[in-house]
């Protein structure tokens, strides 16, 4: 795990490419019961609610961005994480993950960082910003 | 906007609860399974507890997946026509374990309107407070849901 002694601002956490397949979606929307038909698993639906195709639902895209925080720093290490979607993130294209260090400060004796947080597409495409807050240790 | 806005204001202050929901390791697996995590605190017990921690960690944003069991009524936001999932914000307080037992307290927090690029957008942010079985607050949540003509 990297050590707040060590982090400057400006440092990029990052990045990860990922993939959300048809199946990884279709697993997740299971778990929450997401409602049938959906935007997420059936292309009709999704047309019709004017996508351009099936897309990853706003809390797997949370999901993926936490896990590049806590693959990171911890999986305790996150406080915030504040997700703003753009546009639609497409299924089976490839996703660019990253995290950029904006402050650093100390918080009820924890050691903060907090970064912009950045999803984007082959295109340029920014699917997902926002901002997040992760506490690490320091080295003393 | 010059007008103000038009919603259900009793809604303030009313808390809307649902659960208990069991979070199972089987729910842990199947997220991790999605999403190609291999944190071992997240994928197994031994080693989440060689970590220190009591079992086997849910990843930080699994509460997420709750905050729809919540019945919310209607806003009643009169403007726009077409809505969509605007933000999400999760802020971790205490770990999940495989086995907890949540409850979801959900409240609105706010109704304001934002002018963007794309014109008037009416934002809508719920507010759900996680607690555990022995009435820890786990996890704080919000949902934004942006309105627009």
């Amino acid at each position: 795990m990297p050590y707040f002694d060590d982090i400057e601002l400006g440092d990029e956490i990052g990045p990860v490419e990922t993939v959300a397949t048809d199946d990884g979606v279709a697993s997740f929307c299971e778990i929450w019961n997401a409602p049938q038909p959906n935007r997420f698993t059936d292309l009709q639906a999704a047309t019709d609610s004017g996508m351009p195709g099936l897309i990853v639902p706003g809390i797997m895209a949370m999901a993926m961005m936490g896990q590049l925080l806590t693959d990171w720093a911890g999986p305790n290490a996150i406080r915030d994480l504040d997700v703003v979607f753009r546009q639609p993130i497409p299924h089976n294209s490839p996703l660019t993950l990253t995290a950029t260090v904006t402050d650093l400060r100390r918080d009820d004796g924890e050691n903060l960082i907090e970064c912009d947080i950045l999803m984007t597409g082959v295109n340029g495409e920014r699917y997902v910003g926002g901002k997040a807050v992760v506490a690490l240790d320091s080295r003393s | 906007m010059a007008t103000e806005l038009e919603y259900d204001r009793s809604l303030h202050g009313k808390e809307h609860t649902a659960g208990p929901f069991e979070v199972t390791s089987k729910m842990i697996q199947q997220v991790n399974g999605s999403l190609g995590e291999s944190n071992p605190a997240f994928t197994s017990e031994s080693a989440a507890q060689e970590q220190g921690f009591r079992g086997m960690v849910a990843p930080p944003t699994l509460c997420s997946i709750f905050v729809r069991e919540v019945a919310l009524p209607d806003v009643g936001v009169t403007f726009g026509r077409t809505q969509m999932h605007a933000g999400q914000r999760v802020q971790p307080i205490a770990p999940v374990y495989a086995g907890d037992q949540l409850t979801a307290s959900s409240h609105l927090k706010d109704v304001y309107a934002k002018t963007g690029r794309s014109g008037i957008m009416v934002f809508v942010v719920w507010e759900t407070t996680f607690r555990n079985q022995h009435g820890d607050v786990v996890a704080e949540v919000q949902e934004s849901f942006a309105r627009r003509e």
